[in-house]
Protein backbone atom coordinates (compact mmCIF):
# COMPACT_ATOMS: atom_id res chain seq x y z
CA UNK A 1 0.00 0.00 0.00
CA UNK A 2 1.35 3.43 -0.93
CA UNK A 3 1.96 6.01 1.76
CA UNK A 4 -0.11 9.25 1.56
CA UNK A 5 2.98 11.08 0.33
CA UNK A 6 3.57 8.49 -2.41
CA UNK A 7 -0.08 8.69 -3.43
CA UNK A 8 0.14 12.47 -3.75
CA UNK A 9 3.40 12.13 -5.70
CA UNK A 10 1.88 9.55 -8.04
CA UNK A 11 -1.17 11.71 -8.56
CA UNK A 12 0.95 14.72 -9.40
CA UNK A 13 3.19 12.68 -11.66
CA UNK A 14 0.23 11.55 -13.74
CA UNK A 15 -0.45 15.01 -15.09
CA UNK A 16 1.79 15.96 -17.96
CA UNK A 17 2.11 19.69 -18.55
CA UNK A 18 2.32 20.83 -22.15
CA UNK A 19 5.65 22.52 -21.56
CA UNK A 20 7.12 19.35 -20.04
CA UNK A 21 6.47 17.22 -23.09
CA UNK A 22 9.70 16.62 -24.99
CA UNK A 23 9.78 17.10 -28.75
CA UNK A 24 10.66 14.19 -31.01
CA UNK A 25 8.68 11.72 -28.94
CA UNK A 26 5.09 10.56 -28.76
CA UNK A 27 3.03 9.65 -25.74
CA UNK A 28 1.31 6.41 -24.78
CA UNK A 29 -1.54 7.10 -27.22
CA UNK A 30 0.57 8.21 -30.16
CA UNK A 31 0.09 11.95 -29.62
CA UNK A 32 3.04 13.99 -30.86
CA UNK A 33 3.58 17.04 -28.57
CA UNK A 34 5.82 18.76 -31.13
CA UNK A 35 3.21 18.45 -33.87
CA UNK A 36 0.47 19.56 -31.48
CA UNK A 37 2.43 22.70 -30.58
CA UNK A 38 2.97 23.50 -34.27
CA UNK A 39 -0.71 22.89 -35.00
CA UNK A 40 -1.70 25.16 -32.10
CA UNK A 41 0.36 27.96 -33.64
CA UNK A 42 -1.21 27.35 -37.05
CA UNK A 43 -4.70 27.07 -35.55
CA UNK A 44 -4.33 30.59 -34.14
CA UNK A 45 -4.23 31.85 -37.72
CA UNK A 46 -7.64 30.31 -38.38
CA UNK A 47 -9.31 30.63 -34.98
CA UNK A 48 -9.10 33.11 -32.15
CA UNK A 49 -10.66 30.99 -29.45
CA UNK A 50 -11.92 32.36 -26.15
CA UNK A 51 -12.18 29.57 -23.57
CA UNK A 52 -14.40 29.83 -20.52
CA UNK A 53 -15.46 27.49 -17.77
CA UNK A 54 -12.29 25.41 -17.89
CA UNK A 55 -12.11 25.72 -14.10
CA UNK A 56 -14.94 23.18 -13.98
CA UNK A 57 -12.68 20.49 -15.40
CA UNK A 58 -10.79 18.24 -12.98
CA UNK A 59 -7.17 19.30 -12.60
CA UNK A 60 -5.66 15.85 -12.58
CA UNK A 61 -8.31 13.25 -13.27
CA UNK A 62 -9.94 12.37 -16.56
CA UNK A 63 -13.16 13.90 -17.87
CA UNK A 64 -15.32 13.68 -20.97
CA UNK A 65 -16.34 16.96 -22.59
CA UNK A 66 -19.23 16.82 -25.07
CA UNK A 67 -19.43 19.74 -27.47
CA UNK A 68 -21.95 20.75 -30.12
CA UNK A 69 -20.66 20.43 -33.66
CA UNK A 70 -21.43 21.68 -37.11
CA UNK A 71 -20.42 20.03 -40.34
CA UNK A 72 -16.84 20.83 -41.39
CA UNK A 73 -16.37 23.12 -38.37
CA UNK A 74 -13.82 20.73 -36.75
CA UNK A 75 -15.32 21.70 -33.40
CA UNK A 76 -13.91 18.79 -31.35
CA UNK A 77 -10.43 19.47 -32.74
CA UNK A 78 -10.29 23.20 -32.15
CA UNK A 79 -12.00 22.74 -28.79
CA UNK A 80 -9.40 20.13 -27.79
CA UNK A 81 -6.51 22.34 -28.88
CA UNK A 82 -7.94 25.41 -27.17
CA UNK A 83 -8.75 23.52 -23.96
CA UNK A 84 -5.33 21.94 -23.99
CA UNK A 85 -3.76 25.38 -23.95
CA UNK A 86 -6.17 26.65 -21.31
CA UNK A 87 -5.69 23.81 -18.84
CA UNK A 88 -2.03 23.19 -19.74
CA UNK A 89 -2.35 19.45 -20.21
CA UNK A 90 -2.97 17.20 -23.21
CA UNK A 91 -6.59 17.03 -24.35
CA UNK A 92 -7.65 14.36 -26.82
CA UNK A 93 -10.59 14.26 -29.17
CA UNK A 94 -12.82 11.45 -30.39
CA UNK A 95 -13.38 10.69 -34.03
CA UNK A 96 -10.17 9.92 -35.85
CA UNK A 97 -10.51 7.61 -38.83
CA UNK A 98 -8.46 4.42 -38.84
CA UNK A 99 -7.08 4.95 -42.32
CA UNK A 100 -3.71 6.43 -43.26
CA UNK A 101 -2.73 9.17 -43.73
CA UNK A 102 -5.60 11.16 -42.17
CA UNK A 103 -6.02 8.73 -39.29
CA UNK A 104 -2.30 8.69 -38.59
CA UNK A 105 -2.16 12.49 -38.61
CA UNK A 106 -5.20 12.75 -36.32
CA UNK A 107 -3.62 10.29 -33.91
CA UNK A 108 -0.54 12.51 -33.74
CA UNK A 109 -2.83 15.39 -32.77
CA UNK A 110 -4.43 13.34 -30.01
CA UNK A 111 -7.27 11.70 -31.92
CA UNK A 112 -9.00 8.62 -30.59
CA UNK A 113 -11.17 6.12 -32.39
CA UNK A 114 -14.92 6.55 -32.05
CA UNK A 115 -15.16 3.40 -29.92
CA UNK A 116 -16.44 3.19 -26.32
CA UNK A 117 -13.55 0.95 -25.18
CA UNK A 118 -10.98 3.31 -26.66
CA UNK A 119 -12.59 6.29 -24.93
CA UNK A 120 -12.98 4.37 -21.66
CA UNK A 121 -9.29 3.42 -21.77
CA UNK A 122 -8.19 7.02 -22.22
CA UNK A 123 -10.55 8.35 -19.54
CA UNK A 124 -9.47 5.62 -17.15
CA UNK A 125 -5.88 6.65 -17.73
CA UNK A 126 -6.75 10.14 -16.48
CA UNK A 127 -7.01 11.86 -19.86
CA UNK A 128 -9.27 14.74 -20.83
CA UNK A 129 -11.27 13.78 -23.91
CA UNK A 130 -13.48 15.95 -26.13
CA UNK A 131 -16.21 14.37 -28.21
CA UNK A 132 -18.71 15.98 -30.52
CA UNK A 133 -22.47 15.59 -30.49
CA UNK A 134 -24.04 14.46 -33.73
CA UNK A 135 -23.96 17.34 -36.26
CA UNK A 136 -27.42 16.38 -37.57
CA UNK A 137 -29.70 18.51 -35.43
CA UNK A 138 -33.39 19.15 -35.66
CA UNK A 139 -34.57 22.61 -36.56
CA UNK A 140 -36.76 24.25 -33.98
CA UNK A 141 -37.00 26.78 -31.24
CA UNK A 142 -34.32 26.90 -28.57
CA UNK A 143 -30.65 26.15 -28.86
CA UNK A 144 -30.93 22.63 -27.49
CA UNK A 145 -32.74 21.83 -30.72
CA UNK A 146 -29.53 22.77 -32.51
CA UNK A 147 -27.52 20.21 -30.58
CA UNK A 148 -27.48 16.81 -32.20
CA UNK A 149 -27.76 13.41 -30.58
CA UNK A 150 -25.05 12.57 -28.03
CA UNK A 151 -23.68 9.04 -28.42
CA UNK A 152 -24.80 7.34 -25.21
CA UNK A 153 -22.25 4.54 -25.66
CA UNK A 154 -19.41 7.05 -25.31
CA UNK A 155 -21.13 8.63 -22.32
CA UNK A 156 -21.39 5.12 -20.92
CA UNK A 157 -17.62 4.80 -21.35
CA UNK A 158 -17.19 7.79 -19.04
CA UNK A 159 -19.52 6.21 -16.50
CA UNK A 160 -17.52 2.98 -16.65
CA UNK A 161 -14.30 4.91 -16.12
CA UNK A 162 -15.87 6.81 -13.23
CA UNK A 163 -15.18 10.27 -14.63
CA UNK A 164 -17.49 13.28 -14.99
CA UNK A 165 -19.18 14.31 -18.24
CA UNK A 166 -19.12 18.04 -18.95
CA UNK A 167 -21.22 19.89 -21.52
CA UNK A 168 -19.27 22.21 -23.78
CA UNK A 169 -20.67 24.85 -26.10
CA UNK A 170 -18.67 25.86 -29.14
CA UNK A 171 -19.28 28.69 -31.54
CA UNK A 172 -17.28 29.42 -34.65
CA UNK A 173 -18.01 31.00 -37.96
CA UNK A 174 -16.93 29.79 -41.41
CA UNK A 175 -15.82 33.34 -42.22
CA UNK A 176 -14.59 34.84 -38.97
CA UNK A 177 -11.65 34.02 -36.71
CA UNK A 178 -13.50 34.57 -33.46
CA UNK A 179 -14.54 31.33 -31.82
CA UNK A 180 -15.65 30.42 -28.35
CA UNK A 181 -15.60 27.35 -26.14
CA UNK A 182 -17.53 27.36 -22.89
CA UNK A 183 -17.41 24.42 -20.50
CA UNK A 184 -20.21 23.84 -18.05
CA UNK A 185 -20.38 22.05 -14.73
CA UNK A 186 -20.51 18.27 -14.90
CA UNK A 187 -23.90 17.01 -16.04
CA UNK A 188 -25.82 14.71 -13.77
CA UNK A 189 -28.35 12.10 -14.68
CA UNK A 190 -31.80 13.23 -13.54
CA UNK A 191 -32.55 9.86 -11.94
CA UNK A 192 -30.54 7.12 -10.30
CA UNK A 193 -30.71 4.01 -12.41
CA UNK A 194 -29.08 0.65 -12.01
CA UNK A 195 -29.03 -0.33 -15.66
CA UNK A 196 -28.02 1.14 -19.01
CA UNK A 197 -30.75 3.78 -18.79
CA UNK A 198 -28.27 5.88 -16.81
CA UNK A 199 -26.09 6.51 -19.84
CA UNK A 200 -29.09 7.24 -22.07
CA UNK A 201 -30.53 9.75 -19.64
CA UNK A 202 -27.14 11.31 -18.97
CA UNK A 203 -26.57 11.69 -22.72
CA UNK A 204 -29.93 13.48 -23.02
CA UNK A 205 -29.09 15.67 -20.03
CA UNK A 206 -25.72 16.62 -21.55
CA UNK A 207 -27.54 17.62 -24.73
CA UNK A 208 -29.91 19.84 -22.76
CA UNK A 209 -27.00 21.35 -20.79
CA UNK A 210 -25.13 22.19 -24.01
CA UNK A 211 -28.31 23.89 -25.26
CA UNK A 212 -28.48 25.96 -22.06
CA UNK A 213 -24.85 27.00 -22.48
CA UNK A 214 -25.63 28.02 -26.05
CA UNK A 215 -28.60 30.03 -24.76
CA UNK A 216 -26.20 31.89 -22.49
CA UNK A 217 -24.04 32.72 -25.50
CA UNK A 218 -26.89 34.81 -26.87
CA UNK A 219 -27.25 35.23 -30.60
CA UNK A 220 -26.11 37.69 -33.20
CA UNK A 221 -29.03 39.64 -34.64
CA UNK A 222 -28.26 42.01 -37.45
CA UNK A 223 -31.85 42.50 -38.54
CA UNK A 224 -30.93 41.55 -42.09
CA UNK A 225 -31.28 38.44 -44.23
CA UNK A 226 -27.86 37.37 -42.91
CA UNK A 227 -29.61 36.21 -39.72
CA UNK A 228 -31.14 33.35 -41.71
CA UNK A 229 -27.75 32.07 -42.78
CA UNK A 230 -25.88 29.54 -40.59
CA UNK A 231 -23.23 32.06 -39.60
CA UNK A 232 -23.86 32.19 -35.88
CA UNK A 233 -21.63 29.19 -35.38
CA UNK A 234 -24.16 27.45 -33.17
CA UNK A 235 -25.49 23.99 -33.31
CA UNK A 236 -25.99 21.56 -36.10
CA UNK A 237 -26.09 21.69 -39.86
CA UNK B 1 4.97 -20.33 0.86
CA UNK B 2 8.69 -21.10 1.15
CA UNK B 3 10.19 -24.17 -0.51
CA UNK B 4 8.07 -24.07 -3.67
CA UNK B 5 9.27 -26.12 -6.60
CA UNK B 6 9.41 -24.00 -9.75
CA UNK B 7 9.90 -25.31 -13.27
CA UNK B 8 10.93 -22.98 -16.09
CA UNK B 9 10.55 -24.05 -19.71
CA UNK B 10 12.67 -22.22 -22.27
CA UNK B 11 15.40 -21.65 -19.71
CA UNK B 12 18.04 -21.72 -22.44
CA UNK B 13 16.77 -18.54 -24.10
CA UNK B 14 17.86 -15.11 -22.94
CA UNK B 15 14.51 -14.36 -21.30
CA UNK B 16 14.26 -17.82 -19.72
CA UNK B 17 17.78 -17.54 -18.32
CA UNK B 18 16.97 -14.13 -16.85
CA UNK B 19 13.77 -15.48 -15.29
CA UNK B 20 15.64 -18.41 -13.76
CA UNK B 21 18.42 -16.22 -12.40
CA UNK B 22 15.88 -13.86 -10.78
CA UNK B 23 13.92 -16.83 -9.37
CA UNK B 24 17.13 -18.15 -7.80
CA UNK B 25 17.24 -14.99 -5.69
CA UNK B 26 13.66 -15.40 -4.44
CA UNK B 27 13.37 -16.76 -0.90
CA UNK B 28 10.04 -18.49 -1.57
CA UNK B 29 11.60 -20.67 -4.27
CA UNK B 30 12.91 -24.02 -3.07
CA UNK B 31 13.94 -26.31 -5.91
CA UNK B 32 14.31 -24.86 -9.39
CA UNK B 33 14.48 -26.82 -12.61
CA UNK B 34 14.48 -25.87 -16.27
CA UNK B 35 14.26 -27.31 -19.72
CA UNK B 36 15.25 -26.18 -23.21
CA UNK B 37 16.77 -27.31 -26.48
CA UNK B 38 19.79 -25.08 -25.86
CA UNK B 39 21.82 -24.56 -22.68
CA UNK B 40 21.26 -21.41 -20.55
CA UNK B 41 22.97 -18.21 -21.70
CA UNK B 42 24.64 -17.61 -18.34
CA UNK B 43 25.64 -19.54 -15.27
CA UNK B 44 22.75 -20.60 -13.08
CA UNK B 45 23.67 -21.68 -9.57
CA UNK B 46 20.57 -23.42 -8.26
CA UNK B 47 18.73 -24.38 -11.43
CA UNK B 48 18.91 -27.97 -12.60
CA UNK B 49 18.99 -27.82 -16.38
CA UNK B 50 17.65 -30.53 -18.72
CA UNK B 51 18.59 -30.28 -22.36
CA UNK B 52 15.65 -31.77 -24.26
CA UNK B 53 14.36 -30.98 -27.73
CA UNK B 54 10.67 -29.94 -27.92
CA UNK B 55 9.95 -33.00 -30.09
CA UNK B 56 11.03 -35.40 -27.32
CA UNK B 57 7.58 -35.53 -25.83
CA UNK B 58 8.12 -38.51 -23.49
CA UNK B 59 11.33 -37.15 -21.98
CA UNK B 60 9.68 -33.78 -21.37
CA UNK B 61 6.70 -35.38 -19.64
CA UNK B 62 8.96 -37.62 -17.50
CA UNK B 63 11.18 -34.71 -16.50
CA UNK B 64 8.30 -32.41 -15.55
CA UNK B 65 6.29 -35.12 -13.78
CA UNK B 66 9.36 -36.31 -11.82
CA UNK B 67 10.04 -32.78 -10.64
CA UNK B 68 6.33 -32.30 -9.77
CA UNK B 69 6.43 -28.49 -9.62
CA UNK B 70 4.14 -26.21 -7.64
CA UNK B 71 4.62 -23.46 -10.20
CA UNK B 72 5.37 -23.85 -13.90
CA UNK B 73 6.64 -20.88 -15.90
CA UNK B 74 6.37 -21.48 -19.64
CA UNK B 75 8.74 -19.16 -21.49
CA UNK B 76 9.67 -21.67 -24.20
CA UNK B 77 8.37 -19.96 -27.33
CA UNK B 78 10.03 -19.23 -30.67
CA UNK B 79 9.22 -15.85 -32.18
CA UNK B 80 9.16 -16.04 -35.99
CA UNK B 81 12.46 -15.01 -37.55
CA UNK B 82 14.09 -14.55 -34.16
CA UNK B 83 15.95 -17.86 -33.93
CA UNK B 84 13.97 -19.92 -36.42
CA UNK B 85 12.11 -19.32 -39.68
CA UNK B 86 8.38 -18.64 -39.23
CA UNK B 87 7.19 -22.16 -40.08
CA UNK B 88 9.82 -23.90 -37.93
CA UNK B 89 9.18 -21.41 -35.10
CA UNK B 90 5.46 -22.18 -35.14
CA UNK B 91 6.10 -25.95 -35.07
CA UNK B 92 8.65 -25.71 -32.25
CA UNK B 93 6.44 -23.43 -30.17
CA UNK B 94 3.44 -25.68 -30.62
CA UNK B 95 5.42 -28.83 -29.78
CA UNK B 96 6.92 -27.26 -26.65
CA UNK B 97 3.60 -25.82 -25.46
CA UNK B 98 1.71 -29.07 -25.97
CA UNK B 99 4.36 -31.19 -24.21
CA UNK B 100 5.11 -28.89 -21.31
CA UNK B 101 1.62 -27.65 -20.50
CA UNK B 102 0.34 -31.19 -21.05
CA UNK B 103 2.97 -32.54 -18.67
CA UNK B 104 2.10 -29.87 -16.12
CA UNK B 105 -1.47 -31.16 -16.10
CA UNK B 106 -0.13 -34.52 -14.86
CA UNK B 107 1.63 -32.98 -11.84
CA UNK B 108 -0.33 -33.43 -8.62
CA UNK B 109 1.48 -30.64 -6.79
CA UNK B 110 0.86 -28.05 -9.51
CA UNK B 111 -0.90 -24.94 -8.20
CA UNK B 112 -0.07 -22.29 -10.70
CA UNK B 113 0.85 -21.87 -14.35
CA UNK B 114 2.38 -18.76 -15.96
CA UNK B 115 2.66 -18.62 -19.74
CA UNK B 116 4.39 -16.18 -22.07
CA UNK B 117 2.07 -14.48 -24.51
CA UNK B 118 2.25 -11.27 -26.48
CA UNK B 119 0.23 -8.13 -27.17
CA UNK B 120 0.05 -9.45 -30.74
CA UNK B 121 -3.03 -11.41 -29.56
CA UNK B 122 -5.16 -8.25 -29.91
CA UNK B 123 -4.42 -8.00 -33.61
CA UNK B 124 -4.35 -4.81 -35.64
CA UNK B 125 -7.40 -5.19 -37.84
CA UNK B 126 -9.16 -2.09 -39.17
CA UNK B 127 -10.84 -0.36 -36.25
CA UNK B 128 -8.79 -2.25 -33.61
CA UNK B 129 -8.31 -0.30 -30.39
CA UNK B 130 -5.24 1.94 -30.29
CA UNK B 131 -4.24 0.85 -26.80
CA UNK B 132 -6.18 -2.28 -25.85
CA UNK B 133 -6.37 -3.39 -22.25
CA UNK B 134 -6.72 -6.97 -21.08
CA UNK B 135 -10.49 -6.93 -21.58
CA UNK B 136 -10.15 -6.29 -25.33
CA UNK B 137 -11.12 -9.26 -27.52
CA UNK B 138 -8.37 -11.63 -28.64
CA UNK B 139 -8.39 -11.29 -32.43
CA UNK B 140 -4.86 -11.96 -33.68
CA UNK B 141 -4.06 -10.88 -37.22
CA UNK B 142 -0.51 -12.27 -37.50
CA UNK B 143 0.98 -15.76 -37.31
CA UNK B 144 2.83 -14.93 -34.09
CA UNK B 145 -0.34 -13.49 -32.57
CA UNK B 146 -2.24 -16.68 -33.38
CA UNK B 147 0.59 -18.80 -31.93
CA UNK B 148 0.64 -17.04 -28.55
CA UNK B 149 -3.17 -16.89 -28.46
CA UNK B 150 -3.17 -20.68 -28.91
CA UNK B 151 -0.76 -21.05 -25.97
CA UNK B 152 -3.05 -18.95 -23.78
CA UNK B 153 -6.03 -21.01 -24.86
CA UNK B 154 -4.29 -24.34 -24.19
CA UNK B 155 -3.08 -23.17 -20.78
CA UNK B 156 -6.54 -21.88 -19.85
CA UNK B 157 -8.14 -25.19 -20.84
CA UNK B 158 -5.59 -27.17 -18.83
CA UNK B 159 -6.00 -24.84 -15.86
CA UNK B 160 -9.75 -25.27 -15.93
CA UNK B 161 -9.49 -29.04 -16.24
CA UNK B 162 -7.01 -29.61 -13.41
CA UNK B 163 -8.10 -26.70 -11.24
CA UNK B 164 -5.00 -24.52 -11.16
CA UNK B 165 -4.70 -20.78 -11.72
CA UNK B 166 -3.28 -19.64 -15.04
CA UNK B 167 -1.66 -16.27 -15.68
CA UNK B 168 -0.65 -15.07 -19.14
CA UNK B 169 1.91 -12.33 -19.60
CA UNK B 170 1.18 -10.50 -22.83
CA UNK B 171 4.58 -9.03 -23.58
CA UNK B 172 5.29 -6.16 -25.94
CA UNK B 173 8.17 -6.94 -28.35
CA UNK B 174 11.06 -7.89 -26.06
CA UNK B 175 14.37 -6.17 -26.66
CA UNK B 176 17.63 -6.78 -24.86
CA UNK B 177 21.34 -6.87 -25.53
CA UNK B 178 21.27 -10.61 -26.24
CA UNK B 179 17.63 -11.17 -27.16
CA UNK B 180 17.15 -12.36 -30.74
CA UNK B 181 14.39 -10.02 -31.92
CA UNK B 182 13.39 -9.40 -35.54
CA UNK B 183 12.22 -5.89 -34.63
CA UNK B 184 15.43 -5.04 -32.79
CA UNK B 185 17.52 -6.46 -35.61
CA UNK B 186 15.64 -4.38 -38.19
CA UNK B 187 15.95 -1.16 -36.17
CA UNK B 188 19.70 -1.70 -35.86
CA UNK B 189 20.21 -1.96 -39.60
CA UNK B 190 22.11 0.99 -41.15
CA UNK B 191 18.92 1.97 -43.00
CA UNK B 192 15.50 1.56 -41.40
CA UNK B 193 12.30 1.43 -43.49
CA UNK B 194 9.20 3.22 -42.22
CA UNK B 195 5.69 3.73 -43.53
CA UNK B 196 5.59 7.28 -44.84
CA UNK B 197 1.78 7.43 -44.71
CA UNK B 198 1.29 6.02 -41.23
CA UNK B 199 4.53 5.70 -39.22
CA UNK B 200 2.46 4.41 -36.31
CA UNK B 201 3.58 4.21 -32.68
CA UNK B 202 4.62 1.01 -30.96
CA UNK B 203 5.84 0.08 -27.51
CA UNK B 204 8.44 -2.46 -26.40
CA UNK B 205 9.67 -4.02 -23.15
CA UNK B 206 13.21 -4.62 -22.00
CA UNK B 207 14.12 -8.22 -21.27
CA UNK B 208 14.93 -7.54 -17.61
CA UNK B 209 11.55 -5.88 -16.99
CA UNK B 210 9.82 -8.80 -18.71
CA UNK B 211 11.74 -11.26 -16.51
CA UNK B 212 10.75 -9.33 -13.37
CA UNK B 213 7.13 -9.56 -14.48
CA UNK B 214 7.42 -13.35 -14.82
CA UNK B 215 8.90 -13.68 -11.34
CA UNK B 216 6.17 -11.43 -9.89
CA UNK B 217 3.47 -13.44 -11.70
CA UNK B 218 4.87 -16.69 -10.27
CA UNK B 219 5.11 -15.17 -6.78
CA UNK B 220 1.61 -13.64 -6.61
CA UNK B 221 -0.10 -16.47 -8.48
CA UNK B 222 -1.40 -14.33 -11.32
CA UNK B 223 -4.72 -15.76 -12.46
CA UNK B 224 -5.54 -13.70 -15.55
CA UNK B 225 -3.84 -12.10 -18.55
CA UNK B 226 -1.85 -8.93 -18.05
CA UNK B 227 -0.12 -6.66 -20.55
CA UNK B 228 3.58 -6.19 -19.88
CA UNK B 229 4.53 -3.06 -21.77
CA UNK B 230 7.05 -0.31 -21.10
CA UNK B 231 5.51 3.15 -20.75
CA UNK B 232 5.71 5.51 -23.70
CA UNK B 233 5.78 4.81 -27.41
CA UNK B 234 7.94 5.46 -30.41
CA UNK B 235 7.65 5.27 -34.19
CA UNK B 236 10.08 3.63 -36.62
CA UNK B 237 11.11 7.04 -37.97
CA UNK B 238 11.80 8.38 -34.48
CA UNK B 239 13.73 5.23 -33.58
CA UNK B 240 15.86 5.50 -36.73
CA UNK B 241 16.60 9.15 -35.97
CA UNK B 242 17.54 8.42 -32.36
CA UNK B 243 19.88 5.69 -33.52
CA UNK B 244 21.44 7.79 -36.26
CA UNK B 245 20.15 5.38 -38.90
CA UNK B 246 19.06 6.33 -42.40
CA UNK B 247 15.24 6.34 -42.48
CA UNK B 248 13.84 4.97 -45.74
CA UNK B 249 10.29 6.19 -46.45
CA UNK B 250 8.22 3.48 -48.08
CA UNK B 251 4.72 3.27 -49.44
CA UNK B 252 2.75 0.39 -50.96
CA UNK B 253 4.67 -2.01 -53.18
CA UNK B 254 8.04 -0.68 -51.99
CA UNK B 255 7.58 -2.80 -48.89
CA UNK B 256 7.79 -6.03 -50.86
CA UNK B 257 11.21 -5.03 -52.16
CA UNK B 258 12.28 -3.78 -48.72
CA UNK B 259 11.25 -7.06 -47.08
CA UNK B 260 13.21 -9.09 -49.61
CA UNK B 261 16.28 -6.89 -49.32
CA UNK B 262 16.11 -6.87 -45.54
CA UNK B 263 15.82 -10.67 -45.53
CA UNK B 264 18.89 -10.98 -47.74
CA UNK B 265 20.80 -8.63 -45.46
CA UNK B 266 20.04 -10.77 -42.40
CA UNK B 267 17.07 -8.95 -40.86
CA UNK B 268 13.91 -10.67 -42.10
CA UNK B 269 10.62 -8.86 -41.44
CA UNK B 270 7.98 -11.38 -40.31
CA UNK B 271 4.32 -10.45 -40.65
CA UNK B 272 3.88 -9.34 -37.03
CA UNK B 273 6.81 -6.90 -37.34
CA UNK B 274 5.47 -5.69 -40.69
CA UNK B 275 2.11 -5.17 -38.98
CA UNK B 276 3.82 -3.19 -36.20
CA UNK B 277 5.45 -0.90 -38.76
CA UNK B 278 2.19 -0.35 -40.66
CA UNK B 279 -0.48 -0.35 -37.96
CA UNK B 280 1.43 0.22 -34.71
CA UNK B 281 1.30 -1.84 -31.55
CA UNK B 282 0.43 -0.36 -28.17
CA UNK B 283 -1.24 -1.80 -25.11
CA UNK B 284 -2.51 -0.53 -21.78
CA UNK B 285 -0.17 -1.51 -18.94
CA UNK B 286 -2.13 -0.14 -15.98
CA UNK B 287 -2.95 -3.61 -14.59
CA UNK B 288 0.75 -4.45 -14.23
CA UNK B 289 1.06 -2.54 -11.02
CA UNK B 290 -2.26 -3.73 -9.65
CA UNK B 291 -1.83 -7.41 -10.41
CA UNK B 292 1.92 -7.91 -10.36
CA UNK B 293 3.04 -5.11 -8.07
CA UNK B 294 5.83 -4.15 -10.46
CA UNK B 295 6.27 -1.51 -13.14
CA UNK B 296 8.86 -1.46 -15.91
CA UNK B 297 12.04 0.39 -14.95
CA UNK B 298 12.79 1.35 -18.53
CA UNK B 299 10.53 3.34 -20.87
CA UNK B 300 10.09 2.47 -24.53
CA UNK B 301 12.26 5.40 -25.61
CA UNK B 302 15.03 4.37 -23.20
CA UNK B 303 14.91 0.78 -24.44
CA UNK B 304 15.28 2.01 -28.03
CA UNK B 305 18.16 4.31 -27.02
CA UNK B 306 19.87 1.36 -25.32
CA UNK B 307 19.23 -0.80 -28.37
CA UNK B 308 21.58 1.43 -30.33
CA UNK B 309 24.23 1.33 -27.62
CA UNK B 310 24.35 -2.41 -27.10
CA UNK B 311 27.55 -3.70 -28.71
CA UNK B 312 27.36 -5.70 -31.92
CA UNK B 313 28.64 -9.25 -32.21
CA UNK B 314 32.41 -9.13 -32.02
CA UNK B 315 33.98 -11.93 -34.03
CA UNK B 316 37.36 -12.99 -32.69
CA UNK B 317 39.48 -15.19 -34.91
CA UNK B 318 40.93 -18.35 -33.37
CA UNK B 319 44.43 -17.90 -32.02
CA UNK B 320 45.48 -21.16 -33.55
CA UNK B 321 43.92 -22.38 -36.76
CA UNK B 322 43.19 -26.06 -36.29
CA UNK B 323 41.28 -26.70 -39.50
Amino acid sequence: MDSPLERVTNLTARVTRLGDEPSGTIDDWGRDPGLVRTTMHLARIRWDVAVGGDQHLPRRKGALVVVNTRRFALAPIFAALALSEAVDRPVRFVGRPDTAPVGAFSRRLGGLLDHPDEVAGALGAGELVVMGADPDARVGAGHHQLVGRVDHALVGAALRAGVPVHPGATASSPFARAARVEIGRASRSPRKRRGPLTELELADQVRIDIGLLLDEFGEVRTGTALDRLPLSGFGGA
Amino acid sequence: MAGRRVFVSGVGGELGTLVASLLEAEDWVGALSGIDADPPRRRLHRTVFHRIHPDEHDRIVDTVVDFNPHVLVHVGVWEPDARAAPHAAALLTDAAATSIIGAAAECRALEHLVVRSGIEVYGRAHGALTRPDESAPVQPTSAWGRTVAAIERTAAQVGERVGVTVGALRLAPVLGPHVPSPLGRLLRMPAVPFSVLADPPFAVIEDRDAARAFVAAARVGLAEPVNVVAPGAITALQAARRGGRLPIPLVGPDWRIARTLSHLLGAPIPDHVSETLHRGRLADNRLMRTLLGVLPDTSTTEVIDRLYHWPSVIRQPARVQVA
